[in-house]
C-alpha cells in the first residue's frame, strides 16, 4: 500500500519541453492539415489522371473517378497523421535527434488534464478511453441503421426509404458494427486495463498504441463520406462483381478496409508484445488473467486474418480504378477469388469478435460467485481451439455458392468441430457458478444472458454448418438471427459486461445501477424477440438482405421491429447511464468487486505509469473459496 | 505412513452407486435436475413443434433432410442445452444481493473426470452431426449421378432482377419455373452480371448464379404443389423484388403446359 500511497501523491512537475512542435499539435491541427492535404492531392489527381476510352482521353470516366476519390481519402488519412503528430517520433530519430524525456512525458499527457484525449498520446489509459467513445458513437451510428432498417421491414411494401438508401444501410450497417464489434473489447479494457492486470507500466509500443487509435479515427469520416458518395450497394461481405460495377461510395468502403487494417495490424503486434514481454515478475503463462490471455489469442488470431481482407480490398480497388479484372470473369478473374480471401479473413474474425468479450465474463464469474474459475486449462484450450480451428473453416460461407461443391463434406469437418472447444467455454462457465451464490450485480447479469444467447447462437450454427440445412438455410433471415445471437447476444453482451465491470477503475465512479437493470432487460427481451423473428421469418423462406418482402412474412417481421424498438430503447438508456454515471454517479471505492487481479490494486486516476514499483505476483488471480 | 493407517478405524469408502446417490439427495442437485428436465423439454418442443410449423410445405427429398437435420439437431442437443441453462438457472435463483459480496463458495478449481466427459461427449456430438451430415451428402450426390440420365435440365439465368428458365429438350424460354413431379431435374445455372443465388425454395436447394461459369444443383420435385423462386444473394437495387413463382405438376399437366409456351416434348 505504501507504493501505492506515493503514487498517488507524488506530484511531478508538468514537463514543458519548450518550443517543441509535439506541444502544438492536437486533433485540430490534424484535422486542418488532413483537409489540406486531402484538398491538394484532390486537385492534382483530377487534373492529372486520365483514363482513355477509345483512345480519347476521357476525365469524367468512372475509372478515373474512383483514382481521384480513393487518392483523396488516403490522403486525409496521411494529412491528418502528420498533422497530430504522429511522424515527428520516427523524423526525430532519423535525423538523429531523438525525443527527450520531457517530449516523451509530455506525449504521454502527464498533467494536461482533458486535453490529452485530443492528442497524439502515447499513455495507454487514454488510448483505452478514446477507444471506449469510439465504440460507443460507431455502436450509435449502427444502431440507427439497424433502427431504420427494421423500421423499413415493420410492414410489407414498406417505403421508409428507398431502394438505394435500404440498400446502403444494410451495408454500412454491417461494416460499421463489424468494426465496432472488433474493438470493442480488446479496443477499451485491452487498451486502459490489460497492462494494468499484467503488471506493466504502459504498452510494449505506446507510440503505436497512439498511431493505432489515430489511424482508426481517420477511417470514421472516410466511412461516413459513403453516404454523400451515394452509399454502397454490396453490403458489408463487399462481393465482387457487384463491388466492382458499384458507385463513387465503394471507394469510401474500399478506403475504411485498408486503413481499419493497418490500425488492427499495429494494434494487435503491439497488445501481442506487451502480453508476451511485459509480464511483471512472477506472472507465468498460467497465473495469467483469463481475460489478458483471450484478447492476445484474439489478435493474435487478427494479426494473419485480416491483411487477407486488405488485399482483396486492394484488388477490388485496382479493378475499378485500372481495370486490373481480378474478380472480372471477363476478364479471366473469379468473385470465387474474392469470396475465398474475403472468408478467410471472414470466419476468423467472428472469434476475434467473440473471444474476448467470452474472456471477459470469464473474468467476471469468479469475482461475483467468489469462487475460482473452473478448470483455467479448460478456457485456455477452448480459446486455443476455437483459434486454430477458425483458420480451417472460411468456405462454410460458400457451401451453396458453387465453388468446389466437393469440398463442403471436409469444411463440414472443421466447422462442426468447433463445437468441442465452444463447449470447453460452457463448461468453464457453467463449472464456476455450479454451487456458487452469484452477486447479483450488473456484470453477473451480463453471463446469464451471455449464456442464453450464445447457446441459442450455437445450436442455429449447428444446423447452418450441416450442408443439406444451408442449402435450405443460407442467405435467408436465419442466418442473419443465428450471427446476430453469437455477435451481439453474447459478443457484445459480454463486452457490456466488462464494461459495467471496469467502469470503476476507467471512470472513478460507478455506473449507475438501477438504469444498468433497466436497460439490461429492455435490449436482452427485445433482442430475442427481434431475433426469434428473424428466425422465423427466415425458416419460413424470407431471403436476407431485402427491402421489401411477401405478405406471408409479415407476422414474423412485425415481431422483429416490435423487438428492435425494446433494444433501441435500452441501449439509448445504457448510453444516458454511462454518460450521466461517468461524470455525477458514486464515487467508486479502490475494488468495488473484491476482485484479485491488479488493476484493482491501483487508485483512480491511475497513476501515469500505473505502479510505482512493479508488483510481484504469486498466484492466479482466482484464490476465492473455502475448504480443499 | 503405513502404521498409521494401521491404527485408523476400517470406514467403507461409499461405493460409487452410493455417491451416486447421496449426489442426487443434494437439495441444489435435486432443484438442477428439475431445472434440467423443464429445458430440455422446452428444447424439444421447439425442435419437434416450431421448425414444421414455420417452414414450408416439404417439395422434395432435399428439403426433407434440411427440415430433419434442424428439427433432429435441436433434439439432439435438448439435453446439453438443459444442462448448461439448468446450471445457469439454478445459480440465478441463488442469487444473493446487496452492497457486499457473497461468502466465498467452495474452491473447486476443476474435476478432471468432469472436463474429461464433457470433452468426449462435445465429440461424439460433433461426430453425430458431421456423420449425419456426411451420409446426406453422399447420398444426395449418389442420387444425383444415378438419375442424371432420366433427368430434364433446365438451363437457369439471373440477371439483374429477372429469373429465366430456358428448357433445352423441350425448346421453351420462360420467366416461371414449372417442372413434372417425381421426375430428377438439373438446374444449370448461371448469371449475366453480378452475382444471385437461385433459390426454389420448396425443393430446398441452392446455388449461386456467377457470370461466365455454369453451376449445377440437383433436385427431384416429390409433391404436387406451387413453388417460389427467390434470389438468396444481394444483387443491387431492387434484390427483394427478384422472384418468380412456378409449379410442380403432373407430367401430362407439364406436357400441356410446355405445348402451350410453343415447346414441344422432349
Amino acid at each position: 500500500m505504501s507504493t501505492l500511497d506515493k503514487a498517488h501523491t507524488s506530484t511531478r512537475p508538468v514537463p514543458n519541453p519548450k518550443r517543441s512542435l509535439i506541444t502544438r499539435l492536437h486533433m485540430g491541427t490534424g484535422v486542418v492539415v488532413g483537409i489540406i492535404i486531402a484538398a491538394i492531392a484532390y486537385y492534382l489527381l483530377k487534373h492529372s489522371v486520365l483514363t482513355y476510352t477509345d483512345g480519347v482521353a476521357d476525365p469524367l470516366e468512372p475509372h478515373s473517378n474512383n483514382i481521384v476519390l480513393l487518392g483523396t481519402m488516403f490522403a486525409w488519412s496521411i494529412g491528418f497523421m502528420a498533422g497530430i503528430g504522429a511522424f515527428i517520433g520516427p523524423w526525430r530519430w532519423l535525423i538523429g535527434k531523438d525525443l527527450t524525456d520531457e517530449e516523451i512525458l509530455y506525449m504521454a499527457g502527464d498533467g494536461q488534464g482533458v486535453k490529452r484525449y485530443f492528442k497524439y498520446c502515447t499513455d495507454h489509459k487514454v488510448v483505452g478511453i478514446q477507444y471506449l467513445v469510439g465504440v460507443m458513437t460507431l455502436l450509435g451510428v449502427g444502431g440507427t441503421m439497424a433502427m431504420m432498417i427494421r423500421t423499413n421491414l415493420a410492414r410489407p411494401g414498406g417505403h421508409f426509404v428507398t431502394a438505394t438508401v435500404y440498400n446502403s444501410l444494410v451495408g454500412l450497417h454491417g461494416i460499421t458494427m463489424i468494426i465496432a464489434m472488433i474493438i470493442v473489447a480488446t479496443g477499451p479494457f485491452g487498451n486502459y486495463v490489460m497492462p494494468i492486470m499484467i503488471g506493466a507500466y504502459d504498452m510494449a509500443f505506446p507510440r503505436l498504441n497512439a498511431l493505432s487509435w489515430w489511424v482508426l479515427f481517420t477511417a470514421i469520416p472516410v466511412l461516413c463520406s459513403a453516404w454523400f458518395l451515394g452509399g454502397i450497394p454490396t453490403g458489408w461481405t463487399a462481393y465482387a462483381p457487384l463491388s466492382v460495377q458499384a458507385g463513387p461510395g465503394m471507394n469510401a468502403f474500399i478506403a475504411t478496409i485498408i486503413i481499419f487494417a493497418v490500425s488492427t495490424a499495429v494494434a494487435g503486434m503491439n497488445i501481442t508484445t506487451t502480453v508476451i514481454a511485459m509480464r511483471t515478475k512472477g506472472m507465468k503463462w498460467n497465473r495469467v488473467p483469463i481475460f489478458v490471455v483471450g484478447s492476445t489469442i484474439s489478435v493474435a488470431l487478427a494479426i494473419p486474418a485480416f491483411p487477407t481482407f486488405m488485399v482483396a480490398m486492394i484488388m477490388t480497388g485496382l479493378d475499378r480504378t485500372y481495370n486490373t479484372g481480378f474478380f472480372d470473369a471477363n476478364m479471366g478473374g473469379s468473385g470465387w477469388l474474392y469470396a475465398n480471401l474475403f472468408w478467410i479473413m471472414g470466419h476468423p474474425e467472428v472469434y476475434v469478435i467473440l473471444i474476448p468479450g467470452v474472456a471477459a465474463l470469464m473474468e467476471i464469474v469468479p469475482v461475483f460467485v467468489r469462487k475460482p474459475l473452473f478448470s483455467y486449462n479448460a478456457a485456455i484450450m477452448g480459446f486455443a481451439g476455437i483459434a486454430g480451428l477458425s483458420i480451417l473453416v472460411w468456405a462454410h460461407h460458400m457451401y451453396i455458392a458453387g465453388w468446389a461443391p466437393s469440398l463442403n463434406g471436409a469444411f463440414m469437418v472443421t466447422t462442426e468441430m468447433i463445437s468441442i472447444p465452444t463447449g470447453l467455454l460452457f463448461l468453464v462457465l457453467i463449472g464456476t457458478l455450479w454451487r456458487g451464490k452469484p452477486w447479483m450485480k450488473l456484470p453477473m447479469l451480463s453471463v446469464f444472458a451471455f449464456i442464453w444467447d450464445f447457446l441459442i447462437g450455437g445450436i442455429t450454427g449447428i444446423y447452418l454448418s450441416d450442408v443439406p440445412a444451408d442449402g435450405y438455410l443460407h442467405g435467408s433471415m436465419f442466418v442473419t438471427a443465428h450471427f446476430h445471437f453469437t455477435l451481439m447476444g453474447a459478443a457484445l453482451t459480454g463486452a457490456i459486461g466488462g464494461l459495467a465491470y471496469w467502469f470503476p477503475k476507467m471512470t472513478g465512479r460507478m455506473l449507475d445501477e438501477k438504469a444498468g437493470y433497466i436497460s439490461f432487460w429492455f435490449v436482452q427481451i427485445g433482442f430475442n424477440v427481434l431475433f426469434f423473428g428473424m428466425f422465423m421469418a427466415g425458416a419460413e423462406g424470407q431471403p436476407r438482405r431485402v427491402m421489401d418482402y411477401a405478405a406471408m412474412f409479415k407476422n414474423s417481421n412485425l415481431v422483429s421491429t416490435i423487438g428492435a424498438y425494446s433494444v433501441g430503447t435500452g441501449m439509448i438508456i445504457l448510453l444516458w447511464a454511462v454518460i450521466h454515471s461517468s461524470r455525477h454517479g458514486k464515487v467508486a471505492p479502490m475494488n468495488p468487486w473484491g476482485a484479485k487481479t491488479l488493476e484493482w490494486t491501483v487508485p483512480y486516476p491511475v497513476p501515469l505509469t500505473n505502479f510505482d514499483e512493479l508488483p510481484v505476483i504469486t498466484s492466479d488471480p482466482y484464490g476465492y473459496g473455502k475448504g480443499k | 505412513m503405513a502404521n498409521s493407517s494401521e491404527h485408523t478405524p476400517e470406514v467403507l469408502a461409499p461405493t460409487p452407486g452410493e455417491r451416486l446417490t447421496n449426489f442426487f439427495k443434494r437439495k441444489d442437485v435435486r432443484r438442477t435436475t428439475i431445472h434440467f428436465f423443464l429445458w430440455t423439454a422446452l428444447f424439444v418442443v421447439l425442435g419437434l413443434v416450431y421448425y414444421p410449423r414455420w417452414m414450408p410445405e416439404i417439395m422434395s427429398k432435399e428439403m426433407k433432410s434440411a427440415e430433419s437435420i434442424m428439427i433432429w439437431f435441436t433434439v439432439i442437443s435438448a439435453p446439453i442445452a438443459g444442462i448448461v441453462l439448468a446450471i445457469a438457472s439454478n445459480s440465478f435463483m441463488n442469487m444473493h444481493r446487496g452492497d457486499t459480496p457473497p461468502e466465498d463458495g467452495p474452491a473447486i478449481r476443476t474435476h478432471g473426470p468432469i472436463v474429461a466427459i464433457w470433452t468426449v461427449g462435445s465429440l461424439v456430438f460433433a461426430l453425430v452431426a458431421i456423420g449425419w451430415g456426411l451420409i446426406e451428402v453422399n447420398s444426395q450426390a449418389v442420387a444425383a449421378a444415378r438419375d442424371a440420365k432420366s433427368a430434364i435440365t433446365v438451363e437457369v439465368t439471373g440477371s439483374q432482377w429477372l429469373w429465366t428458365f430456358n428448357y433445352p429438350a423441350q425448346g421453351i424460354e420462360t420467366h416461371n419455373l414449372n417442372l413434372p413431379v417425381g421426375v430428377p431435374v438439373i438446374f444449370d445455372v448461371k448469371s449475366a452480371d453480378v452475382n444471385h443465388s437461385f433459390w426454389p425454395v420448396q425443393l430446398g436447394v441452392k446455388v449461386d448464379a456467377n457470370a461466365q461459369v455454369t453451376t449445377v444443383i440437383y433436385t427431384t420435385p416429390t409433391k404436387v404443389g406451387a413453388i417460389d423462386v427467390k434470389c438468396a444473394e444481394l444483387c443491387g437495387l431492387y434484390h427483394a423484388y427478384m422472384e418468380t413463382d412456378g409449379a410442380v405438376m403432373s407430367q401430362s399437366d407439364f406436357d400441356a403446359w410446355v405445348l402451350a409456351q410453343g415447346g414441344h416434348k422432349a
